[in-house]
């Protein structure tokens, strides 16, 4: 990793090996999702692996391979032994769980399958906020208060937690581009729908439309609630292998086609990002459509790590489908509907309305798509993306229906 | 959570940003000048991530800036801010550097009566929390107009 020489850069790739083809995602589950629920992370994670395991035809005996994170994770290869009563060595990896990390959970796991250190690895995230937040612990504010620079720069005058920086991001990116309220709300309006169809959705039985959108009150304006992720109890896991090995399993393959990383040097400090509207896909994208020999017109749905509306609007246009500033226009209407939109974009619902779940359950949903399984399916897709996203860092997965 | 009995009061004794909130005791709002590149560097830095320098000073701003954004916060999410509703958090661009975009509040001005880019000017005012004894003098920023018209 080089570090940028002038004040005005703000961000870098990091430099990746070619991949594409190695590894294929061969095995999917989520856990429930909910509401506050008392479960614990353990018990999340470790239903959402037993599925996704099953989901590949393997035995928890078969899997040598567990990538997870150690944020927000009571999961690691103690639990796995434990839970599924197994002894065996594994290679494990602490870079895999969800955020940015389950768009590129795949490229350590491909490096890995290749040195030969493991044949099966599950990649594995949960969270249990929404319980958690009941007992005033927890959740995406409180990681953020203990971070110093927050703490005594930004908290102290209430520019806290993430609605309201993410609010004067939007805002700011309404000034620069002519972004409007309907805009946003077209986000919320096109995620909700896709909730609606997906059983497994929070949001499942709430309908929204862009006229009730817009009639909601404003909670950090210029978001709504309706802008704003859920907070949820759940989790997902997906288990790779190598394309060789895939090819004897029971589920149709699903290739890694294409992978990138981008970086942020000013990571969670928004205030001082040089290009305050933009997202490190800026860096993170380019590198996997070129791993991928892919662009942006070959894609035929989208899901991004979403937090709140702006950030569909963001890296749609960071990772290249429409210019800088354009995004507004683009989502407007139903051209994120997944049926007979432009860009098809978080079929599941999202983090808005299926589950915050951390963009596990994105990748799931690409998955489910390219196989033709999906709640709200795409017709005939065979290349989708996940843009995994923490502020510091993005990622780009790029994913194709096996040959 | 392990958070300070004072939490969201800043800790002014941190050392990354203690010259920051003892200007601001002073009536002064101070950013760090790198010793070796000479740009201000805010968020403060152990080590310039431009020139690799260590050493910084201190320099006082003329506190006039331009909004850079901002929102209108209209939820308690924090309990501590319940009182507060409506206000008004954002960045403010100092005229010295654009660069460097300081967090605030935006006080004696209506939410709708906030502008991108409008001129704005530092002015020195308690942070105070319910169930927090001690206060901190703080920079927040009020439209240049509304300075004059006092």
């Amino acid at each position: 990793m080089s570090a940028p020489a002038a004040a005005g850069d703000w961000g870098f790739a990091t430099p990746y090996e070619d991949v594409s083809g190695e590894v294929a995602i061969v095995g999917v589950g989520e856990s429930d999702h909910s509401k506050a629920s008392g479960r614990t992370t353990r018990q999340i994670a470790t239903q959402a692996a037993r599925r996704a395991i099953a989901d590949a035809g393997l035995e928890p005996s078969d899997i040598d391979g567990l990538m997870y994170t150690p944020i927000a994770a009571e999961f690691d290869e103690r639990a796995f032994r434990e839970e599924f009563g197994v002894r065996h060595d594994m290679w494990v990896s602490r870079a895999g769980g969800g955020m940015v990390w389950a768009g590129s959970a795949p490229y350590d796991a491909a490096l890995a399958l290749r040195a030969g250190k493991a044949k099966y690895v599950l990649n594995v995230f949960a969270v249990a906020w929404a319980t958690q937040r009941t007992q005033m612990v927890g959740g995406p504010g409180e990681s953020h208060a203990q971070e110093l620079f927050k703490q005594n720069l930004e908290v102290p005058f209430g520019w806290f937690p993430q609605p309201v920086y993410f609010a004067t991001i939007a805002r700011r990116h309404m000034h620069e581009f002519g972004t409007t309220e309907a805009q946003l709300g077209a986000v919320a309006v096109a995620c909700r729908r896709h909730a609606n169809l997906t059983p497994a959705a929070v949001m499942r039985d709430k309908p929204l439309s862009l006229e009730a959108y817009l009639a909601s009150p404003k909670i950090a304006d210029p978001f709504r609630k309706e802008d704003c992720c859920l907070i949820s109890d759940g989790g997902g896991a997906y288990v790779m292998t190598s394309r060789e090995r895939a090819r004897d399993l029971a589920r149709p393959p699903i290739e890694v086609a294409g992978v990138g990383l981008g970086n942020s040097v000013t990571g969670v400090h928004w205030a001082e990002q040089p290009a305050f509207t933009s997202t490190p896909q800026v860096f993170a994208a380019p590198g996997a459509f070129a791993m991928a020999g892919l662009a942006p017109s070959d894609v035929d749905l989208l899901t991004v790590y979403d937090p709140f509306t702006i950030h569909a609007i963001m890296q749609i246009e960071d990772i290249g489908f429409c210019k800088k500033g354009e995004g507004g226009p683009f989502v407007e209407g139903t051209a994120l509907h997944f049926d007979g939109g432009v860009l098809p974009y978080n079929t599941h619902g999202g983090m808005l309305s299926h589950a915050y779940v951390l963009g596990i359950a994105h990748v799931v949903e690409v998955v489910r798509q390219l196989r033709g399984e999906a709640a709200a399916q795409v017709p005939g897709a065979e290349v989708g993306i996940y843009g995994g996203y923490t502020g510091p860092q993005a990622s780009t997965l790029i994913l194709r229906r096996g040959a | 959570m392990q958070l300070r009995p004072e939490f969201p009061l800043p800790d002014v004794d941190w050392e990354e940003t203690r010259e920051f909130w003892a200007a601001a005791a002073r009536g002064e709002l101070c950013v760090p000048r790198c010793a070796g590149c000479a740009r201000l560097v805010w968020y403060p830095e152990k080590r310039c991530r431009v020139c690799g320098e260590e050493r910084f000073t201190w320099v006082r701003m003329s506190g006039r800036g331009r909004l850079f954004s901002w929102s209108v916060v209209r939820h308690a999410f924090l309990p501590q801010f319940a009182a507060k509703l409506p206000y008004v958090a954002g960045l403010v661009a100092l005229e010295e550097d654009p660069a460097v975009r300081i967090v605030s509040n935006l006080i004696d001005c209506a939410p709708e009566e906030l502008a991108v880019d409008m001129p704005v000017e530092a002015v020195f005012r308690p942070l105070e929390f319910p169930g927090v004894e001690r206060r901190v003098l703080a920079p927040m920023f009020r439209p240049v107009e509304a300075g004059r018209r006092r």
